[in-house]
């Protein structure tokens, strides 16, 4: 029997890639195409990667692991001198599944916007859905036309777990701060920990969802690339939520060669507690000469942006084969 | 123990000596940091419902269970009735909040219930089964369309939505936790 809906199916899930392409490119974003396989990765204590093993010559064996993301070769490029890029790759995650919200296998889109910073990029964004929305996208507009809400993680912490985030830079304050406000939580953490376990707990879940929610400034504490704020213990950094489902993922990038040395060396300390070790990435230090201009990099999940355009409330919607369905 | 990463719909954990039964596991990983778990608990004893957090590596406590065999007998406006097929006692299990699952229970047959120091806590559905359609509308002659679906209702009052050659008195195989039908079962 063949399946009346599919070829349908297919012209609308290619013409989503491709009107994403389409918008990029006619903002000057040049589209690179970049290593999926790679010799060393950027250590991230919370993602698990995928191991191969390449048959160099003489039958020489040498490790190689699939990206979770392409960032470290997009930042080469940037550092190089490329100016706007974007690219949609492949990008691999291994560990648990049994979530309707993620598949190992995923596109992942990211840009780099040289000479602008994380709040430019909401714009670019809100660009995008515009565009997908005018091009036959149109059915759920009510819930992602733009403007986006906008709302700082402090003030979403006050608004819905009851306290102020900036005043618990210690972990115990943070924890006591959280178990008043009925969190349960750990007699053990760190303050990064306790952070997530309070967001996810009370803050996450009682987001607004009647419209695309950027969450701005995270806490500095939370280790990551993006650069600090020039005042609070805040980073340069926000997220995008779409009827409660994580989207995207933007930072004014750090680009000083020290600060990223510092970050490497500690979050290769912690990936160590992983199951999947691999070779840690020495070259993104220096990826960026002294005195770039500021550059922001964007992570948006492309199966599910399509799923959420969609109107669709799982991965299994959008994706042709599923994870789960080829590997039963 | 038990990892949080193994911990499932349905996995009895203590909480505070208290044993509390998963009903929805979401696994979040937010990229930067650490992964998690977050929880949704249900107090067998009271019912009240408890969210937790949970990083994939925690340890938390696990209950030691007991599955019995049972046959359900009948319900009425506020237990279900069973009998312990081994013995022969009879005991009932309050259907507050287990409202969907009488759908599920047919007379006679025989479940798996899980016992906590004596108290039957929960009754654990095989995930298909078979049931028979007691009211099935007939199709329409000449619509062939394919895909078209109607709903037909079983012998426990089940709804189902259906392919339109199933008929009455014809025996389904039902995914009891999407509530799907998965095929005809021949006689």
């Amino acid at each position: 029997m063949t399946d009346a809906g599919l070829r349908g199916r297919l012209e609308s899930h290619a013409r989503f890639a491709s009107e994403i392409r389409g918008y990029f490119t006619a903002r000057g974003y040049v589209e690179v195409e970049t290593p999926t396989l790679s010799p060393f990765l950027i250590p991230e204590p919370a993602i698990e990667v995928f191991q191969t093993e390449y048959l160099g010559p003489g039958g020489h064996p040498r490790d190689l692991w699939l990206i979770p993301s392409p960032e470290l070769w997009m930042k080469r490029l940037v550092g190089r001198g490329s100016g706007n890029i974007f690219q949609i790759s492949r990008s691999f995650r291994n560990g648990d599944v049994g979530s309707p919200l993620h598949n190992p296998e995923f596109r992942l889109l990211e840009w780099y916007t040289v000479g602008s910073g994380y709040v430019e990029s909401i714009d670019v964004l809100e660009g995008l859905f515009s565009h997908l929305l005018s091009s036959g996208w149109e059915k759920r507009t009510r819930q992602l036309s733009p403007p986006f809400h906008r709302l700082t993680m402090n003030e979403a912490f006050q608004r819905y777990a009851g306290f102020d985030l900036a005043g618990c830079q210690d972990v115990e304050d943070l924890v006591r701060a959280a178990r008043r406000a009925g969190v349960r939580m750990p007699e053990e953490s760190t303050w990064e920990e306790a952070f997530h376990i309070a967001f996810l707990t009370s803050v996450e879940p009682a987001l607004p969802r009647d419209a695309p929610l950027v969450l701005l400034d995270y806490p500095s504490l939370v280790p990551t690339t993006a650069r600090r704020a020039a005042a609070g213990p805040w980073a340069q950094r926000w997220e995008l939520f779409v009827d409660g489902v994580e989207i995207a993922n933007c930072y004014t990038e750090e680009t000083d060669t020290e600060a990223l040395t510092a970050l490497l060396r500690e979050e290769g300390e912690r990936k160590k507690a992983s199951r999947v070790q691999h070779a840690v990435d020495d070259g993104l230090a220096a990826a960026f000469p002294r005195g770039f201009p500021t550059v922001s990099g964007t992570a948006l999940g492309v199966d599910r942006l399509e799923m959420v355009f969609s109107g669709e409330k799982s991965l299994e919607g959008v994706i042709l084969f599923p994870f789960s369905d080829i590997v039963p | 123990m038990i990892k949080a990463s193994d911990v499932a719909k349905g996995t009895f954990i203590l909480i505070n000596n208290q044993p509390h039964v998963c009903v929805e596991r979401e696994y979040v990983n937010p990229g930067k940091g650490s992964a998690f778990v977050r929880l949704k608990l249900k107090n067998i004893k009271t019912g009240s419902v408890l969210r937790q957090t949970n990083k994939v590596q925690d340890n938390l406590e696990d209950v030691s269970v007991e599955y019995k065999e049972v046959q359900f007998l009948y319900a009425d406006a506020e237990s279900y009735a069973f009998m312990d097929t081994k013995t022969y006692e009879q005991f009932s299990i309050p259907s507050e909040g287990e409202e969907e699952k009488r759908d599920f229970l047919k007379d006679g047959e025989n479940y798996q219930v899980v016992f906590w120091e004596q108290t039957p806590i929960d009754i654990k559905l095989p995930t298909k089964m078979v049931f028979t359609v007691s009211e099935a509308e007939r199709a329409e002659r000449g619509d062939t369309v394919s895909g078209a679906t109607k709903v037909i209702t079983c012998e426990t009052g089940l709804k189902v939505k259906v392919p339109l050659f199933i008929k009455t008195g014809d025996r389904i195989l039902v995914n009891t936790e999407t509530r799907e039908y998965q095929e005809r079962v021949n006689n």
